[in-house]
């Protein structure tokens, strides 16, 4: 009976559970985190290029998706995560974490001041998402491993 | 053994003579250079072009240290200051650098200035592009010399190197005469010197042609330098537009944003006209495919 309950009651529990209590490793976590940052960038580059119509609130929507990264992003890269998962985190991020910290809040401050700018048109939003677009670069300059896939 | 010494000393003799005579610096002679007044805007356009301010810094000051495995190499102050940077140098003396890879002294730059691209440089180009860095204000900052181990701190022995790796014919004659393709070899080829990375080097730190911008190890050390040739391993996924929208805003395809010492390379060509990031596109696209290595 004990076994019975074991296998159809606690087991699964346990197996829903694992995930959960385990989470998934912060090598594959902030790499989908980061493929959400790119999505959301996907629409504001394609109305800057021509290819989108302007639509305010979705603008607004991929700002808050960067602002929420940008708030849990530097926790995502703890001791022991340097490698694995094809991670592309470069070790400076370890060795130079000031550095990288400096780069991550110039990302959250570009994204704020893009929301307090609230684009109303493609101008605006030229003008409020280059400099955001400019913190990427200079993260990806010295925190990213970069390769061809 | 006074017979042996008989032969041996002028074989030693001719050896040495022969590597003095091989080695010597080729220079470009002042009757050489064009009656051509400096035109500013194409300087700045050509400055942008070879990235000049990635390596000696938004000031021309220098002082970046490029670790490599021949040593350590200093970037040179090359701001119009008349005793640190290169103010008092003539024109024919700062074509012969830029192109002959020739201090005014008349010793041999290390190829970790990339001569061996601007040898294929327009002599225009390179007076234009003198007239914009005089046009910088001097600064005095003192770059120390670089640290290089045996032999490679041999200067002399850097004539053997170019002798066989300094070459200013351009590298694809794929006789296209499309002129788009033939301004984008230009600007790839010379002055931007995109090879020098994208190119894999052989043990003697040349370029190895037959694997021509199919990408090589990462000059930071960690990952790779993409293969930027028509190959599925490379840009064959990429339309022109495409690679010209990456150049002028750093998106990829799939929007990802570009990282690594990619990040000044970009931003430098973003400031040319848009007309010659297309050429670059084209002519990109009219190279030989190649695969990544198999490793």
């Amino acid at each position: 009976m004990v076994r019975l309950l074991l296998k159809f009651s606690v087991l699964p529990m346990l197996l829903t559970l694992t995930p959960v209590v385990a989470g998934e490793p912060p090598q594959l976590e902030r790499h989908e985190l980061m493929e959400g940052v790119r999505d959301a960038a996907k629409p504001i580059a394609k109305m800057s290029k021509g290819e989108l119509e302007f639509d305010a609130a979705v603008v607004m929507a991929s700002f808050q998706t960067w602002s929420e990264a940008a708030k849990v992003f530097g926790d995502m890269f703890p001791q022991g995560s340097e490698t694995g998962y094809d991670t592309e985190a470069r070790e400076t991020i370890w060795s130079d974490r000031e550095g990288f910290n400096a780069k991550l809040t110039s990302f959250d401050e570009a994204v704020d001041a893009a929301i307090a700018a609230n684009p109303l048109d493609l101008e605006g939003l030229n003008a409020a998402a280059g400099p955001v677009f400019k913190a990427c670069k200079a993260c990806h300059e010295g925190y990213r491993v970069e390769d061809e896939d | 053994m006074k017979s042996l010494l008989i032969w041996l000393f002028p074989l030693l003799a001719g050896s040495v003579l022969a590597f003095w005579f091989l080695t010597r610096p080729d220079l470009i002679r002042i009757s050489e250079l064009p009656d051509h007044i400096p035109d500013f805007a194409n300087g700045e356009r050509i400055f942008h072009a070879g990235g000049c301010a990635s390596c000696h810094g938004v000031d021309l000051a220098g002082g970046l240290e490029l670790k490599t495995a021949f040593g350590t190499f200093r970037v040179p102050n090359i701001s119009p200051d008349l005793q640190e940077g290169i103010g008092a140098w003539s024109t024919l003396e700062f074509v012969n650098a830029m192109m002959r890879g020739v201090s005014p002294d008349g010793v041999h730059y290390y190829p970790a200035f990339p001569y061996a691209s601007y040898t294929r440089m327009d002599l225009r180009d390179v007076i234009d592009l003198k007239a914009r860095l005089d046009a910088f204000e001097p600064t005095d900052s003192r770059i120390g010399a670089h640290e290089i181990g045996f032999p490679w701190n041999l200067r002399r022995g850097i004539g053997l190197w170019k002798m066989r790796y300094l070459d200013p014919d351009l590298v694809t004659n794929g006789g296209s005469v499309d002129v788009l393709i033939k301004t984008g070899r230009y600007l790839v080829e010379g002055p931007g010197h995109c090879a020098e990375c994208h190119t894999p080097r052989d043990r003697f730190g040349g370029l190895d042609r037959t694997r021509w911008m199919a990408g090589g190890p990462s000059p930071d050390g960690e990952g790779r330098v993409p293969n930027i040739t028509p190959h599925p391993d490379g840009l064959a996924g990429w339309t022109e537009k495409d690679i010209a929208y990456f150049l002028e805003s750093g998106f990829t395809p799939d929007f990802d944003l570009v990282g690594g010492t990619m990040v000044e390379v970009q931003e430098n060509i973003a400031k040319l006209e848009a007309s010659d990031r297309a050429a670059i596109a084209a002519y990109l696209k009219s190279i030989q495919a190649l695969p990544d290595p198999h490793d």
